[in-house]
This record gives structure tokens, sequence and C-alpha cells, in this order.
């Protein structure tokens, strides 16, 4: 690949849920218009609860009932397809030339991105929800048997498991030493990334579903006691914290000290991300689980519609009403918006 | 197994959304004169032999009530004050001294328990996982492995929402039957069914769950206290009998509901009947109007009340009565209500007027239930214990 098409293509693609490793959603860098048109859409024949991710010109994106499709971006038409042994309602990831998901099996699946060949598992004691969180050569991920997993990137060999104690369906974030997830036991840990020792723990007042971002030494997360949390990451100490009007399932997106994020009231609330002071929020939906994305002066959120915000005011800019991809997030490439609805559609807008 | 007409479908459950696509009719005139109650044709699991526990299980008529306003604040509830009421009212119900052995009338160690939840309405009104933890961990006191409770509904969607699968332990199974939006008719057992032709459609069967038939030995059945467009009222009986068999929402075209006979007739048949044991009514909330999927907080009530029974029609009867009660208070017409001007074909106005609904309602399926001797409907007759 040659530079140019290197940058083009870093653009454009979209490897894990919220659009990288650092949960920013695919910020401003990401040029956004009004879509005014769909491309194509594909039928996977089956729901679908988690989200596509996208890498040169191949959406990827998993069914609940365990197949995972290889989606040529310019046609809609599946290059290939993956059964897992069992559902899947996790985000597959991108490193390299291997894809990896969580399965209800309790296993997690390196696939080869290219033939769609399985190229090892890796197993926990029960479902895994969460999406796998790649650095440095590891995979780490949580599953509901209440432990995180870090396994080696090429052979899915284990590296350490810690037991947190409750359900994880939170998606991990890593950091170059350390790690930090919700738990359902109501807390939110920071793990060495190297060990799996736990550093530090602070606990909320209920059960966490949410996956934390974090940015400038702040973790950002929502808890199901209704609060959203920004905890020191060295520390854990609570900086700040925001009461919205029920739990909070769905992740905060970052950009620069602007935080967003859902709230199960069908608020999207918008924070000052230094001072957890409410810039704006706006009413979406009855419900909002989905994680917001962050495009190009707006804030993109699947609650029934889709919705883009105006990153400054909170002002509904559009609204696509397709699907009722509420739980999904869309995938925001230079020039298309990917959306996967409940109902087992792909849809490419232009 | 032949597709059914909910699958073929893809009945969804987001208010306006579900109802359209499950045939609401615009056009279908109020005042017209509803169709006649069809021949329903019940075939349980063949050489079941039924349980004394089963409905109306251990004491027929009999309802506890228990209720602190310190259960619930600003929409959180309290596991402590919950875990509180729950002990008390078992005592009561049984008259045991200790909630261990309260519990032990119902469950052995080596059940397989299943604690039937209601999702539907989440997550403005649905089974409290705070609640849902107390069952389980009481279960678990009585030596029953977590991996030998499930906590399982009909739509695996409905119980994402409630984000039950964070909030529940480790070990116990989470279980969706099925997907609200698409999914084949696995997870139902062909041999046991309710036939019925209520409105002319193709598929005229519903099919019990197979997990109900055949992997849980004991159900704790734990529903909502809901005003419910169709049915009059949600309480324990439309928990399970809808929850529990698939292809339901055919029961109800706008404006006509035939939940009644259909929610009493579902929960006879077995072994749905004999393995419902208890049912542990949430009332932390209540729903007075928007039922079963709203999320207006103006129609929902914060009272804080646990009702424990073993007989479903009982608990139903008290729950459609404080219902009624609160519709009054608020000034909205009776759930007996028939007037064919309050039918509006939108579910928006429905969600946010009191005065409107989508069906005429049928709070008659409690008493129904009762002459198919699911339990007392009487309320004179009924032992209801406010603690």
């Amino acid at each position: 690949m040659t530079q140019e098409a290197a940058k083009q293509h870093s653009t454009r693609d979209w490897p894990t849920l919220l659009g990288d490793n650092a949960r920013t959603g695919g910020q401003g860098q990401r040029p956004l218009h009004r879509p005014d048109k769909a491309a194509w859409q594909f039928r996977s024949g089956d729901a679908i609860r988690s989200a596509p991710v996208l890498q040169e010109g191949v959406l990827y994106v998993a069914s609940v009932s365990g197949a995972l499709y290889a989606i040529d971006v310019s046609t809609g038409l599946s290059q290939w397809k993956f059964q897992a042994a069992a559902q899947v309602h996790s985000t597959p990831s991108l490193s390299g030339n291997t894809i990896l998901l969580g399965c209800d099996d309790g296993k997690v699946y390196a696939v080869d991105r290219h033939s769609g060949k399985k190229l090892w598992d890796a197993a926990s004691q029960a479902e895994v929800w969460s999406s796998p969180v790649i650095r440095n050569g590891i995979v780490y991920f949580g599953s509901a048997d209440g432990r995180v997993y870090a396994v080696d990137l090429q052979s899915g060999r284990p590296r350490w498991s810690r037991d947190l104690g409750g359900r994880i369906y939170s998606t991990a974030y890593v950091a170059e030493r350390s790690l930090y997830v919700g738990c359902g036991d109501g807390k939110v840990y920071c793990l060495e990334s190297a060990s799996g020792k736990v550093v530090w723990d602070t606990p909320t007042g209920n059960g966490i579903d949410s996956s934390p971002a974090v940015t400038n030494e702040i973790v950002l997360i929502g808890s199901e006691d209704f609060f959203v949390y920004a905890l020191n990451a060295s520390t854990g100490e609570v900086r700040w914290k925001y009461e919205t009007g029920l739990g909070i399932a769905s992740s905060p997106a970052v950009s620069g000290d602007f935080a967003a994020i859902g709230s199960k009231d069908g608020f999207l609330y918008a924070f000052d991300l230094r001072t957890g002071q409410l810039r704006w929020k706006t009413a979406v939906g009855e419900v909002v689980t989905a994680p917001p994305v962050i495009g190009d002066g707006v804030v993109c959120i699947q609650a029934g519609g889709t919705f883009a915000l105006d990153i400054g005011t909170g002002k509904v800019v559009w609204r696509a009403s397709l699907g009722g991809a509420i739980q999904s997030v869309p995938v925001l490439a230079a020039d298309s918006i990917y959306l996967a609805s409940l109902s087992g559609e792909i849809h490419a807008l232009r | 197994m032949i597709m059914d007409r909910r699958t073929f479908m893809k009945a969804g459950c987001l208010g306006s959304a579900s109802l359209l696509i499950q045939g609401l009719d615009p056009m279908m005139r109020a005042d017209s004169a509803p169709p006649a109650v069809p021949a329903i044709e019940l075939h349980g699991l063949p050489n079941y032999k039924p349980s004394p526990l089963g409905m109306p299980g251990l004491f027929p008529g009999r309802v506890i009530e228990v209720r602190d306003q310190a259960a619930i604040t600003n929409n959180r509830v309290s596991q402590p004050v919950v875990r509180g009421l729950l002990r008390q009212a078992m005592k009561q119900l049984t008259g045991e001294s200790s909630p261990r052995d309260a519990w032990a009338k119902f469950i052995q160690p080596n059940d397989i328990v299943g604690i039937k939840i209601n999702p539907s309405g989440a997550p403005a009104c649905c089974s409290s996982p705070e609640l849902v933890r107390e069952i389980i961990g009481a279960i678990r006191d009585l030596g029953v492995p977590a991996r030998n409770i499930l906590v399982y509904d009909r739509y695996s969607y409905e119980i994402d929402l409630g984000s039950y699968q964070a909030l529940l332990p480790t070990e116990i199974q989470i279980v969706g039957i099925q997907d609200a939006f698409a999914g084949s008719g696995d997870g139902y057992e062909p041999t046991v069914y309710c036939d019925a032709n209520f409105f002319g459609e193709w598929e005229t069967r519903s099919y019990m769950a197979s997990i109900v038939a055949h992997q849980v030995t004991k159900i704790i059945n734990v529903p909502t206290m809901k005003d419910h467009s169709a049915s009059g009222v949600t309480g324990a009986l439309k928990n399970l009998a809808y929850g529990t068999f698939n292809n339901v929402a055919r029961t109800h075209r706008a404006p006509y509901s035939f939940t009644n006979p259909a929610i009493g007739s579902l929960c006879t048949v077995e072994p749905l009947r004999s393995k419902s044991v208890l049912h542990i009514m949430d009332g932390m909330r209540q729903v007075w109007h928007g039922g079963p999927l709203t999320q207006v907080q103006e129609f929902i009530e914060q009272p804080g009340i646990l009702l424990v029974a073993t007989d479903p029609v009982a608990m139903d009867t008290i729950e459609l009565a404080a219902i009624e009660k609160k519709r009054r208070e608020k000034g909205a017409p009776s759930v007996w209500e028939h007037d064919p001007g309050s039918i509006t074909p939108d579910t928006n106005v429905f969600f946010h007027d009191a005065n409107k609904n989508l069906f005429f309602r049928q709070p008659g399926h409690v008493e129904a239930a009762g002459k198919l001797g699911l339990g007392v409907a009487d309320l004179k007759q009924i032992d209801h214990r406010v603690v």
C-alpha cells in the first residue's frame, strides 16, 4: 500500500468499537455530511446486536446467530462468512489481519480477515459480550464469568486472568500500563495491563454495563446508578459525577474537552470533560443505550433512528430513520455512514 | 417447526412500532360488533403428573402485601429495604419463623429454578434487578447451585434494555427465549401448544417455551404492577402466559382483545401450571396508564410495594383493585370502560392521554382464570394481609 493510500485508509477505517481503542468515536478528523441516499442494504437474515467495524473497504459485522460477515462496502456483497459456535453480541475488533470477536460459548475467536478462517480461540467460562481490545500484541476481554482475560494475539495463549467478582459486559480501555473496565459488581477497576493486578477500584451505586473512555488522566464511565463518573485515572478518585434520570448502559465518546453519553432516560448528555459542567442535553428517544460517536461538528447517536446533533448546541442537525438499531453504533467513514439494525440489515448511506 | 406468525411478523417491543406491525387496523371501527370468542384447544405435555404446588398452590386466596416508602427513592430501588420486605412477606405467607424455612416450602436443593421476570417496559418499569438479586440469594441459600438458576423472559432484547446481564450475579443463566426483531421458532416445544383462531390469522398456534416444558422444575414468577392496554392489567397471570408462549400478540387486534380468556387458558397448560409455585409482584413502581410499555414517568407511581402469593388470581385481583383506585384518583376512566369514543388508533395519543386506549381492555381475564381453578377472584374471599 502506498503512503497516500495508507493515509486515506487511516481516515476511513473504524477498526474497533467507537472507532479506535481510544474511544474517540471518530473525532473531528472524520468528515461527515448529511446522507442523502442509501447506497445499498445487506440483509443478514438474523438480528444484529453489535456494531460493525471497518477496515480497508471491508465492513465486518456479526449477527446474533453467530455469523460474522465481511462485506465489500463498494458493492454491499459478502465476501465470506464465518460461523461461530453460538450467539454473538460482541462488537468485533481488528488488528492487522486478525479480526476478534467474543461469543456466547465463552470463547473469543480470532479469524483471518482475508479468508474468514479461524486462527485460534481463547476460552472463558461464560458468554463474552464485551469487545476484545488489542494493545502491544495482547488481546484483553471481559467475560460474564466475572474475569478479565489477557491472551496472546498471535496464538490465543493465556497471559493472565483476574476475577473481579461481577459479570463483565463493559469493554475495557487499555492504556500502556493500565486497563480500565466497569463491572457488574458496581466497581470501576484499574488493573496492571501486564499482570492483571488490581491497582485501584472505585465503587458506584449499582452494576456497570458501560465501557470507559480514558483521556487526559480521566476515566469517564456511566453506571446503572444513574450517574456519569469522571475518575482520576491514577487513583480512582472521583473528580466529578453527574446524575441523569435513569441508569446508563451507553458509553462515552470524547473529543478534546468534550464528552457525550446517553442515558436510559432518553437524553444524550454533553459535558465539559474537565469540570463535569453540563453543556447541553437533548431528548433523542424513549431509551438510549447506544454509545454516541463524534463526527465533524456533530454527535451521532442511535435511538430508534440515527440522530446527528450539533456538537455546540445539541440541536438536531439531521435524522435518518432507518432501522431500529438503538443498541448499535454508526460507523462514520469518509464519505459514508454504515448502520446496523436490530432486525439484521446493514445500511450504507452516502 | 412451523414458523409462527409472531416470528414472521418480527413483532417489536417498542410501543408504536410493535402495535403497527402487529396488524393494528386504524380503519377498524371501534363501535363495530366484536368477533365471537373462538374455541381454544390446549395441548399440555403428555402424561405430566400435576403437582400440589401448582397454581393456586399451597395458599389459595392468600396475598401478602408489604410496603415501605424507603424501598424506592427517585426511581432507585433500595437493595437492603427490598431484602427486608421480601423476608417479611415470605414469613407472613408461609407462617414460618425464618425466611429460609419459608422458601424451603417451595424450592428444594435439586430444583432447577426459573425466575420469570417481566422486562417489558424496561427501563421505566420492569422487574427490579434488586428484587431479582434477593430472590436469587434466597434460592442459593437453600443449596441450589447458581448454575441451576435461570432468569428468563421471552425477549432477549428486552432483557438487554433492563441490563439484567450486567446486574445479576455470575454463574446464573440469563435466557431470552427469542429475539424480538428476528429469529426462528427455536426455543419452543412443538407438542405443547394452544390452538385458536382469533382474527383469521394463518398461524393459529402458540407454543410453550422449551425451558418451561423441559428444563426448569420450579418457576418463581416476578410480575410487575401495571395497567395493560389490552388485558386491563398485566400481573402474575399475564406474565406467565404471554411470557411462556409465543405468537400471543395475535390475541388482540385493535380495538378487540381476546386476552380474556387466552391468559387464563394458557396458564392451565401443564407443566406451566404445576411448576409455577410462587409469585412475587414487584410493585416498587406502579403503571396506571400506558402499560405495558410506557416510558412516560407521569403515569408511573413509586409506592414501594411487594405482593407475595401462591395464588396468581388472588394476587392479580388485588393488583386490579389497586390500578383501578389509582386511575380513579387520577381522573382516568376505569379499565372496565368500553366506550368506543375512548379508542384511538394512534399509539402516541394513547401513550400521552390517560383517557384514550388502543383496545377495549379485558380485566375480566382475572376472574375467568379463577373460574378455571387457578385461584380466588372474589375480593371478599381473598385473605389480603397488609403488613
